[in-house]
């Protein structure tokens, strides 16, 4: 599955890039994600607790991120399993300034398997949506907290 | 005490009700899930997620410890059992060791790793998701052109080209055929894979009787003989110490002939553990373990004089074969190269196979087994030609076919037809569906802009499977009557069926032959225990073969019942007639059930007959049958939102003498329901990496009653001389005649706007692409090449 | 196709049933959502508190100028009330078109909307209505409207212990024609998309119009431009194709095996089109 979008944040490339290099912003931001520990340079370990409506899953993964290229770019690689299934997923973010803002574009597959993949085909694409935008909006939330 | 009683009214021909049908429709017949014995254990099976994989590591340790586990296996614990098998032997074919658990590697979504044995499904599937598996994951290949191209990810590391084997079979001189033609039609036709999905899946129980060295396997199986013979040898037990009771069997469509890794499996714990244990397959592993059917890439070409003859064909056949051979996967395409030339007399034919082993689970027979793709193609070329010549898709047929006075007729793939009239059915359907007043219909639309379509099949099909040369297992049948006592009879047939009513129509011929009424006949099957051996029932074969077995035992018994009677009569004269022996001379007779007892009291026997009213009848056929008919489809198209509405459906079949013509609809309207889901909304969709992503009911669009139209069908009758019963067969025929039918309906539709071809699934969006100018043409280029 | 482990209770009364919930029961009315997801693995809820068997609970009844339905009343008794159908009859073909009729004696009007599937049929409806459901929590009550509930993909204005309590939906006078049109999703039944119109129209006049959509976006969505475009005018066939082209603008559709974004689209011009003829025909 290919997965692209953009989302405004209301802060400079240098400060989004920045909030998004912290694993504990990261953590923060990323949706059910339980903790952010890391295990190696720009490489964590992650359990995430879905919960969607009646949907609920446990999931352990990694994130990675490689290809950094303050403050224009850098590649998010992002993997979890859990009991009803597992995905991994690999992306190239983008930023570029946009008045006192910045747009964050990207670009990436996602490739989701398992019970997932088998009978959540019509709700796979919306949900992946759905979870970038409360990311975004949750990251967005950040510059009150950390000013 | 009921007397059986003379009855001349013949039943053979009747439509009469299935006398299965009551214990079906009322819940009360027995399935393999209704087994229950005691101090049973339940098994869930541990699968992979991934579609190309090695197991790092595997704990189970937790599992195993979880309160209720008997015991949990893995691969390393199976690997002595023989390997699922494959039936079928085609020179050179390469054969994956297919383990019942994978040891190592993995690959397919679904392949068994493990198994957990519990007291109860709950704990066991528990138990199952504490198993920690550590994987590392492979590139996989999904798609047969995909994995056939350079730099596939190998499926089995020791054939990188990912060939499990190539076939070449011509016939006549093709290269002057098609050197010599006015015209030549290219066309990539597919045939996508299909998930079988009968009502019951699969489902095995298993006891182990150790103080008799027994084992009792029950299974959801079209062929228990064969399975018993399989399986004893997969476990390294003697065959007569197997027994395979096959209960009622809800829906096999092909997929249930087949031996599993399962049935191997629960025989195996069950013999480790000395309990008897279940497994019965969810509808998720249904969808992604049971074998599926079709995956056909097929490049058509047909060379033609210009005045519709054809003149030539050939044919490259990419066969989509899964991870493994199952029992039958590898022959499947070769039944499609045998029906390739159709109805047509075409002299000259080339057909390559390539059989491509893919990430998938494998293919194997399913309803058609073949003979769906080959009719699909050559009656969607036949169509291409007639448009490329302007001609009446009507005439180019008639002036095809092969004609009545040619038959047995030999054909270039080496087949030889038993009989047939081929323009009988199609004028038959033409008169029912109005055609010219349709065609006018049509025109007139037309100039309006509306879409209406009117689409012709016109199959063959080989049925009867089939001289045992020619049938991978052997294609004879067998069928016992033992006629008790007391005079009741029970028919025992090799063939097992498990929704084809055979349980009527042999009754029928039994009760026929005999002269007695139906309701003094029993027709039992699907027991090794109490059935000689048999073959199964798959191939249109169980009446053509099964059903000609049995006229033959019940010859050699009614020889002996005349006997027995004219001897008790002490008459040198006498006759067998509505179950009575009556002497010509004295006009004094005896029934069936005195001359019965008599057998069996055995106070005074004639010279050389033995006691006992018993007879066995093995039935080994000189040809298949080939059966024909015709299909229509009147369709009506949205333009705006690309939706197919089927405005008539007409289906004449021939599938020569009927027994029963309410079981003959019945098989035809289910057929067709099968056709119609091929042609309009089925499709197992592999993504990319391997995953079956209509892996459930939500995703995977099967007909149900509400989408079917109403079938108008109706018979011509051409008897086969292959058997004495003139039956031919009519188990697959609504399903072969009726893709094309659909898809030359919608392409006749779309024919103004200059589609030529559509590939199945005709989903509404494709549709609507192609009403809104996307181009139909599907890529030619690269046939040059690969012809 | 095993479930995990877990708790149920037929709780006697609603608070008892609220009690449960607050402390993290979940609930479980028709069970044709949530059932199939247990199954599957999906979801593993530890304790089930069953809505279904609280009579009071069930109900439909006219009162204030709105019909009032208890969340726990089935699509069928929804499709084949009188009540509905005479006075709501946008509702009672919505009801009458979910799933087959299995699923239609067994979910219920309140599990749809809490669950809140952005292809189920009843958001579509629940929009157009401009429906108000009352959310009852061991402590609290409030009421909710439709435009207010419906967040995203399976997110709703619900609150951690709250359940939906009942659905309000208006009564139609003489002058609405209404039209529920579904294309459907022929494995699962749901809507590829749906489209749910009322329209008023006195003298040859359209005096509003509601419209709303299901399946297209993450959650349904009441699609106001097509409204402004139709308010006004007469109704003639290129005023509705007018106003329906700008139903899907600005929309990131929904894109499946079954549908990609832009055939969606597409079919929701469509679909509009024909739902706002149809319900057209039917106004006085
Ligand atoms: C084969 C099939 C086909 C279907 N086709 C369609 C279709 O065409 N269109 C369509 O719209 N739907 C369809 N459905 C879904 C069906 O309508 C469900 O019944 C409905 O979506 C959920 O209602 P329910 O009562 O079954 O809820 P449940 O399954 O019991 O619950 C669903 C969710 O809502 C929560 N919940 C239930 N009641 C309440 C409440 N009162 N307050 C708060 N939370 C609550 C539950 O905790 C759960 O999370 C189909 C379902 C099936 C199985």
């Amino acid at each position: 599955m290919k997965i692209s979008g953009s989302h405004t944040l209301q802060f400079p490339p240098e400060k989004a890039y920045t909030l998004m290099q912290d694993p504990d912003v990261l953590a923060r931001a990323i949706p059910g994600c339980e903790s952010l520990e890391k295990t190696g340079e720009d490489e964590y370990r992650m359990k995430m607790k879905m919960a969607l409506a009646s949907f609920s899953g446990a999931f352990e993964g990694k994130v990675r991120i490689t290809d950094q290229t303050p403050p224009q770019s850098f590649r998010l690689l992002v993997e979890g399993t859990g009991k009803i299934g597992f995905m991994r997923g690999n992306g190239l973010l983008k930023l570029a300034a946009s008045g006192a803002g910045t747009e964050v574009s990207y670009e990436g597959d996602a490739l989701v398997g398992g019970t997932m993949a088998a009978v959540g085909q019509r709700l796979i694409d919306g949900t992946a949506r759905m979870l970038i935008k409360r990311f975004f909006e949750k990251l967005g939330e950040e510059k009150a907290a950390s000013g | 005490m009921a007397t059986t009683i003379a009855k001349p009214e013949l039943l053979v021909g009747k439509r009469l009700r299935r006398r299965e049908d009551p214990r079906l429709i009322t819940g009360t017949a027995t399935y393999v899930d209704d087994i229950k014995m005691p101090g049973m254990l339940y098994a869930v099976i541990v699968r992979s997620p991934h579609a190309a994989a090695s197991i790092k590591s595997m704990d189970v340790s937790k599992a195993a410890q979880h309160p209720g586990v008997a015991a949990v296996f893995t691969g390393k614990d199976t690997e002595k059992v023989g390997p699922v098998p494959c039936g079928s032997s085609l020179p050179g074919l390469r054969v994956p060791h297919h383990y019942i658990l994978a040891p190592e590697r993995v690959y397919f979504v679904g392949h068994p790793v493990a198994v957990v044995v519990a007291t109860d499904r709950y704990v066991a599937k528990d138990a199952a998701d504490l198993i920690e598996i550590d994987w590392d994951v492979r590139g996989a290949v999904a798609d047969p052109e995909k994995a056939i191209a350079d730099g596939a990810p190998p499926v089995h590391p020791q054939w990188p080209d990912n060939k499990a084997f190539t076939h070449h079979q011509e016939g006549g001189d093709v290269d002057k055929a098609f050197a010599e033609a006015d015209v030549i039609v290219k066309q990539r036709i597919t045939s996508q894979r299909l998930i079988p999905t009968a009502m019951e899946t699969r489902g095995v129980v298993a006891e182990w009787r150790a103080a008799d060295r027994q084992l009792n396997l029950y299974s959801s199986t079209q062929i228990p003989h064969l399975m018993r013979s399989l399986v004893a040898q997969m476990l390294g037990l003697e065959e007569n110490r197997l027994r395979v009771v096959t209960p009622e069997v809800g829906g096999g469509f092909g997929s249930k002939l087949n031996v599993y890794a399962e049935e191997a499996l629960m025989g195996f714990v069950a013999m480790k553990l000395g309990k008897p244990v279940k497994w019965i397959e969810s509808r998720r592993e249904n969808f992604l373990c049971t074998i599926h059917g079709r995956g056909h890439v097929d490049y058509y070409e047909v060379a033609a004089k210009k005045d519709g003859t054809i003149t030539g064909i050939k044919l490259l056949i990419i066969q989509d074969l899964g991870a493994y051979h199952q029992l039958l996967t590898p022959a499947i395409p070769t039944l499609s190269v045998l029906m390739m030339p159709g109805l047509y007399k075409t002299a000259n034919i080339r057909a390559d196979i390539i059989g491509a082993f893919t990430n998938c689970v494998p293919t194997d027979a399913y309803r058609g087994a073949g003979r769906p793709e080959a009719t699909h193609g050559i009656e969607r070329m036949v169509d291409i030609l007639a448009a490329e010549l302007k001609m009446d898709p009507v005439e180019i047929r008639l002036k095809n076919f092969i004609q009545k006075e040619d038959f047995p007729f030999p054909t270039a793939t080496g087949l030889t037809y038993d009989t047939g009239d081929y323009s009988l059915p199609l004028k038959k359907a033409l008169g029912m569906v109005g055609y010219e007043k349709l065609r006018a219909e049509q025109a007139e639309k037309r100039k309006k802009g509306e879409l209406m379509g009117i689409g012709i099949s016109t199959y063959g099909e080989i049925c009867a499977f089939g001289p045992s040369p020619a049938t991978p297992a052997g294609g004879w049948e067998s069928a016992t009557v033992k006629i008790d006592p007391s005079g009741k009879v029970t028919v025992m047939t090799g063939c097992s069926p498990h929704g084809q009513g055979e349980e009527t129509t042999f009754a029928q011929i039994a009760a026929d032959e005999l002269g007695i009424d139906i309701d003094d006949i029993l027709v039992l099957h699907g027991d090794t225990a109490i059935v000689q051996y048999g073959i199964g029932t798959f191939g249109s074969r169980a009446t053509a073969v099964g059903g000609t077995a049995l006229y033959f035992a019940l010859q050699d018994l009614k020889a002996k019942i005349k006997k027995f009677g004219a001897f008790l009569l002490e008459s040198d004269d006498a006759t067998l007639a509505g179950g009575v022996v009556t002497c010509n001379k004295t006009g004094a007779s005896k029934t069936l059930q005195e001359i019965a007892g008599a057998t069996y009291r055995a106070m005074k026997l004639p010279a050389n007959t033995e006691p006992g009213l018993i007879a066995t009848h093995f039935w080994e056929p000189t040809n298949f049958t080939f059966p024909f008919g015709a299909h229509i489809v009147v369709s009506d198209i949205d333009r705006e939102t690309g939706g197919i509405t089927i405005r008539r459906y007409i289906a004449v079949d021939d599938c020569g003498n009927i027994l029963n013509p309410l079981i003959v609809d019945g098989q035809v309207h289910g057929g067709v329901a099968q056709g119609l889901g091929q042609a309009l909304w089925e499709e197992a969709v592999y993504d990319e990496s391997g995953q079956l992503v209509t892996g459930e009911m939500t995703d995977y669009v099967l007909p149900r009653a509400h989408m079917m139209p109403w079938i108008e069908s109706d018979h011509t009758t051409t008897p086969t001389p292959v058997n004495p019963l003139g039956v031919k067969g009519v188990g697959e025929a609504g399903t072969i005649g009726c893709s094309p039918a659909m898809v030359n309906s919608v392409v006749d539709a779309l024919s103004p706007l200059g589609v030529r071809h559509i590939d199945m699934p005709m989903t509404p969006e494709k549709i609507w692409r192609l009403v809104q100018g996307a181009s139909s043409q599907e890529p030619v280029a690269r046939m040059g090449e690969r012809l | 196709m095993i479930p995990q482990t877990f708790e149920y209770t037929a709780p006697k009364t609603l608070e008892e049933a609220l009690q449960i919930i607050a402390g993290g029961g979940k609930p479980l009315s028709g069970g044709m959502s949530l059932i199939p997801m247990m199954k599957l693995r999906l979801a593993a809820p530890d304790h089930l508190v069953d809505l279904g068997r609280l009579k009071d609970l069930h109900y439909i009844r006219e009162e204030g100028g709105a019909l009032h339905i208890g969340a726990t009343t089935t699509h069928q008794d929804v499709a084949s009330s009188a009540l509905v159908r005479g006075k709501c009859p946008l509702l009672a073909q919505t009801a009458g078109g979910v799933g087959d009729p299995q699923v239609r004696n067994r979910g219920t009007i309140g599990g749809s909307v809490a669950h809140a599937d952005p292809s189920a049929d009843y958001p579509a409806a629940m929009q157009a209505l401009e429906a108000k459901f009352v959310l009852k929590g061991a402590k609290s009550e409030r009421t909710v409207a439709a435009a207010d509930f419906f967040l995203d993909t399976f997110l709703t204005a619900l609150e951690p212990g709250e359940i939906v309590r009942e659905v309000i939906v208006p009564v139609e006078d003489g002058s609405t024609g209404t039209h529920y049109e579904k294309v459907v999703q022929k494995a699962s039944g749901f809507a590829v998309v749906g489209i749910a119109v009322r329209i008023s129209r006195k003298a040859g006049k359209i005096v509003w119009a509601r419209v709303g959509v299901t399946g297209l976006a993450n959650h349904a969505y009441r699609a106001t431009a097509v409204e402004k475009g139709l308010a006004g005018t007469s109704g003639g066939a290129t005023e509705v194709q007018n106003a329906a082209a700008v139903v899907a603008d600005g929309i990131e559709a929904n894109s499946d095996l079954h549908a990609s974004a832009e055939y969606r689209k597409h079919l929701a011009v469509v679909h509009t089109i024909r739902a706002l003829l149809a319900a057209l025909a039917r106004t006085a």
